[in-house]
């Protein structure tokens, strides 16, 4: 079975003024399939959100290789390619005007024009993310940290993506509504065939939604498995090292 | 209307009128602010200057060649992308050579539209008509430049989060800056229209006072001021818009991504 994404030794350095250059990932594997969540953990300033950033060409790997559906990502189109995988960032950001008027931004940049499909998207997407109809016309920055998270993927999810990229979702959100998200992301993953790449340094959230985890540290994937074999049978010293943190069970 | 010839001033006049430096030296010494010395230097420089392009249009409009006006115009094209710079903190990427050409064909391609069209001298170098004519475009016009192009530096720095959603939605890089470079050229052109506006009312402009004190009938002076301020809204509108238009890709790669991203 041909993997939703794979990522073959993905390496990425950054020049620094009147140094080597800083290697930042090195020699990335990574598959993520359909109607899973792949989460990748570790520690801040370990390359996560970098790594993340090369899926959806935000940024360019130093070498390496990343295939959408076996398709080289690099031969995509990245305005189109950023349709299909789409991204949502740390911090929700809300355009001014109506939720409605974000969730429909993404068509506004193809230039294609409002029409049944599009309402049938919004009303999709609403639901999918649990945000309730009531909201479409409020003011998008009227709305709780968690709503606007919400909107914030339900507006990834309105091209009706192949992948969704997820960077530190919950991070701004207290543990109620964090969870409460976290639940939707399953759910969606699972009723929409998406293949979910999530960003966290959260473990408790990683356990409660990821199928399988990557554990990267220092820019090098240092193990990966099953959520359940990973968190309970590790034996690379960082990992443990980085479980016994206090307070990223939420313990 | 009789024409009156104009009163030359002496030596012994700009002396006089010094005094008025002096007494501005003296006051700011009185109140301890400390910039007599700025104050005393740069009348001094002021006064070096001015004479020295003084004796230089006089020298150059004694010799019938376009060249010495080019080269005249070259150089005040050079000083003003000397000064932006100076002016100028946080420079967008390429900005000499974006700004450059930005004042190249702005405050070129307007210079020519309205010796050409509107004035319609002859020579086309006349150095009496062209020099004051560009230098006026030109001097004008690096007050929208430079805020067009410091504002485009902030608007991008400071909206960053913003482009970058509104990337990962599949936007162009032109249409995720819109806002930045909206507001780049909105800012650009404020004071240029508020000038406009108050042109006449609450300041008479100097080019037409100079035309006035020269003799030259006040209607006349109107009608060169009317068609200067056309001339220097022009140059405003095109040189800005240039910046902000190839200034905003200077951020971009090729693929749409905004560049010196943070890592994590």
């Amino acid at each position: 079975m041909i993997p939703a994404i794979y990522l073959e030794n993905i390496c990425l350095s950054k020049a620094v003024e009147n140094k080597l250059p800083a290697v930042i990932l090195k020699d990335i594997c990574l598959t993520a399939n359909s109607s899973q969540i792949t989460a990748v953990i570790g520690p801040s300033g370990g390359g996560k959100s970098s790594l993340i950033r090369l899926i959806n060409r935000m940024s360019e790997p130093t070498s390496g290789s990343i295939y959408l559906d076996g398709t080289d990502i690099f031969s995509i189109n990245p305005i189109d390619l950023r349709r299909q995988v789409a991204m949502v960032l740390q911090k929700p950001f809300m355009f001014e005007g109506s939720v409605k008027s974000n969730l429909l931004l993404p068509f506004s940049y193809s230039n294609s024009k409002f029409n049944s499909d599009k309402q049938y998207s919004i009303e999709r997407t609403m639901e999918l993310t649990r945000l309730s109809p009531a909201l479409l016309e409020r003011n998008a920055r009227s709305l709780s940290l968690g709503e606007q998270q919400r909107v914030n993927i339900a507006r990834a999810l309105i091209t009706n993506p192949r992948a969704m990229l997820l960077d530190e979702p919950t991070s701004a959100l207290d543990r109620p509504t964090a969870d409460g998200l976290a639940a939707t992301v399953k759910e969606i993953c699972q009723n929409s065939m998406l293949a979910v790449i999530l960003v966290t340094h959260d473990l408790r959230l990683a356990e409660r939604v990821a199928d399988y985890i990557y554990f990267l540290d220092s820019g090098v994937i240092k193990e990966n498995g099953l959520t359940t074999d990973l968190l309970k049978q590790s034996r690379c010293p960082e990992l443990i090292r980085f479980l016994e943190e206090p307070d990223l069970l939420g313990r | 209307m009789e024409v009156q010839k104009i009163i030359n001033l002496e030596v012994i006049d700009l002396v006089i009128s010094y005094g008025l430096v002096l007494f501005s030296i003296g006051l700011t010494s009185l109140s301890r602010i400390g910039q007599e010395r700025h104050l005393f230097w740069s009348s001094l420089r002021m006064v070096f200057q001015l004479l020295a392009v003084g004796y230089l249009l006089q020298m150059v409009f004694s010799i019938r060649s376009p060249w010495p006006v080019i080269a005249i115009l070259l150089i005040m094209s050079a000083f003003s992308l000397q000064v932006l710079g100076a002016r100028i903190k946080n420079k967008m990427p390429n900005f000499y050579r974006i700004v450059g050409l930005s004042i190249f064909i702005g405050c070129g391609g307007v210079t020519v539209y309205f010796c050409s069209l509107v004035v319609g001298f002859s020579p086309w170098y006349n150095p009496h008509y062209l020099i004051p004519l560009a230098g006026m475009i030109i001097g004008n016009s690096m007050n929208g430049a430079s805020l067009a192009a410091e504002r485009l530096t902030s608007e991008i720095t400071e909206r960053r989060e913003e482009i970058e959603t509104a990337i990962c939605l599949g936007a162009t890089a032109r249409q995720a800056s819109q806002t930045a470079v909206r507001n780049a050229y909105k800012a650009a052109l404020i004071p240029t229209i508020n000038t406009m506006a108050a042109m006449g009312i609450v300041s008479l402009p100097g080019m037409m006072t100079g035309q006035i004190l020269s003799g030259t009938e006040p209607i006349i002076a109107v009608r060169y001021q009317i068609a200067i301020m056309c001339a220097i809204t022009g140059a405003v509108a095109i040189t800005a818009y240039l910046i902000v238009l190839l200034g905003y890709k200077q951020y971009f790669t090729d693929a749409h991504q905004l560049k010196d991203q943070p890592t994590s």
